[in-house]
């Protein structure tokens, strides 16, 4: 413990974070809320589209990384593919997890150049990490009396998975799915200010123009689209445990 | 019929699970394998349809419509064509849980579906009626839409027996159909099993021998991986004795075997 508190202070020393420059930042930053508020309501109309775009974004990606984890879930887990590929598709999934986002979203916009399509592929290549991992490790604990039953009737690979397996991992596959929208959510506001379109382009477009009072707009949108995603999120996933499905 | 000819399995210390087993069966005939615990019965049904691989044997089908088959020498895709006209009825009942009795029916011919129709569920209208058909036959059509892992061990058992008899299959295997039901469910799953050994071999395993004794034509006994009896299913105390390694006996009161017990 003492060791821990040591570590602390002197890391806390060399990077500058002191206690005494953290209660100078508490103030310099409630001033600086001061002088953003009050929001300009005005503004709020032209920022919904934006908002929608962001959770469109947010959406579609979600969408299209969990199908893609879903395969790459598939190919590594080790009742399913072979050990080669097993291992080579944990490493891939390993490193994509430690690749943040933001990284992959300026690689995309160098090809593709600003705007929605980016965001989509980048929140969608950023769920393989999450979603592959968690995935995976569900499809390795299924019962494996399911895959025999397809097998012993005859069914091939691509049979024993749709039937064997997908029922089996889908209230997870949801679930998870679910939360990974949330994240989603904030991710897309974030990568919106370095490229991709959205509400978070359009506060940090009101940063930049020393618009104070718009980007509190923006701030509160946010807020309200992050705060109401993660209880939708949490009603479905309450649905998806008692129920075992959506509907 | 099916022909198993010199079946041998060793663990990778030299231990012999299965040691030359050897029998027939032919349409006709209902054949239940007995012995204690350990002794290579499921390991035996497992090679029949190649779920599991023999180190050396054969275990050969042969068909009126086609060329005699070694399940042991043949590659994965024709074993999947092979498998197609394999019904299995499992002790754990290999059901999905979360699909309803109709649609766990109709997977017993995933095997012969395209691949493509089955990734959108596609079972035609007629198919559906023939897998009604088939739990009508087990009694269990008016929970046809009910999900399976809302049923009690005795109604999945009948909708895993239905999904054999979907398959319109040309040898039937039963690994512990009725363990894991109680007395009055077990003597029903025999009755609907028997009737279908007319029409195909039909081979399972039991632990119970006066069960066997009621319902089967005839019983193998499997003991420390070798076959020690081929015969008339009805069994002296003293065959027991020899299979199972201690005295017991069987018996009959009225209509109602009950479990065998130690003296």
């Amino acid at each position: 413990m003492i060791i821990l508190l040591a570590v602390t202070e002197a890391t806390a020393i060399v990077c500058g974070a002191t206690f005494g420059k953290l209660s100078d930042g508490i103030f310099n930053g409630l001033a600086f809320l001061g002088n953003m508020y009050p929001p300009d309501w005005s503004a709020f109309p032209e920022m919904l589209e934006p908002a929608l775009q962001s959770i469109i974004i947010a959406f579609l990606g979600t969408v299209f990384g969990t199908i893609i984890s879903v395969v790459f879930a598939l190919l590594a887990a080790n009742n399913l593919a072979n050990p080669w590929v097993r291992n080579i598709t944990r490493v891939f999934i390993a490193i994509e997890r430690s690749i943040p986002e933001i990284i992959i979203l300026i690689l995309l916009v160098a090809a593709f150049g600003l705007g929605a399509m980016p965001g989509v592929v980048a929140l969608s290549i950023g769920c393989i990490g999450m979603l592959g991992k968690l995935l995976a490790d569900i499809i390795e604990e299924i019962d494996p009396l399911m895959i025999e039953a397809i097998e012993s009737v005859g069914g091939n690979k691509i049979q024993v998975i749709i039937f064997g397996v997908l029922p089996q991992i889908m209230p997870n596959l949801i679930s998870y799915a679910l939360f990974r929208f949330e994240i989603n959510i904030r991710l897309s506001v974030l990568l919106g200010a370095v490229g991709a379109g959205g509400v978070g382009y359009e506060l940090e477009y009101s940063f930049g123009m020393l618009q104070y009072h718009r980007a509190f707009t923006a701030v509160i949108i946010i807020i309200a689209m992050v705060f109401g995603t993660e209880r939708l999120s949490y009603f479905l996933r309450k649905k998806v445990k008692t129920e075992g499905a959506l509907t | 019929m099916i022909e198993v000819k010199n079946l041998t399995k060793s663990l990778p210390n030299g231990r012999k699970l299965l040691d030359g087993i050897s029998f027939k069966v032919k349409k006709g005939e209902f054949v239940g394998i007995l012995g204690p615990s350990g002794a290579g019965k499921t390991l035996t049904l497992r090679c029949l349809n190649g779920l599991l691989k023999p180190d050396s044997g054969s275990v050969i089908i042969k068909s009126e419509n086609s060329q005699p088959l070694d399940i042991c020498k043949i590659d994965k895709r024709e074993l999947r064509r092979v498998r197609q006209k394999i019904g299995v009825i499992f002790q754990g009942y290999h059901l999905v849980k979360r699909l309803s009795a109709l649609e766990n029916v109709m997977i017993g011919r995933l095997g012969q579906i395209s691949t493509w129709r089955s990734m959108f569920y596609g079972f035609t209208d007629a198919e559906a009626e023939e897998a009604l058909k088939a739990l009508d036959q087990v009694k269990m059509s008016q929970m046809a839409g009910m999900q399976t892992g809302s049923l009690s061990g005795g109604e999945m058992q009948r909708v895993s027996i239905a999904r054999a008899i979907f398959q319109s299959p040309t040898l039937l295997l039963a690994d512990e159909p009725i363990s894991n039901l109680d007395p009055s469910n077990a003597k029903t799953i025999m009755k609907m099993i028997k009737p279908l050994s007319e029409l195909m071999p039909v081979v399972g395993v039991f632990h119970q021998p006066e069960m066997t004794a009621k319902y089967c034509t005839r019983v193998i006994a499997i003991k420390e991986g070798k076959l020690i009896y081929d015969g008339d299913p009805k069994l002296s105390n003293k065959r027991l004795e020899e299979i199972y390694g201690e005295e017991l006996e069987l018996i009959e009161q009225q209509e109602h075997m009950i479990p065998v017990t130690a003296k």
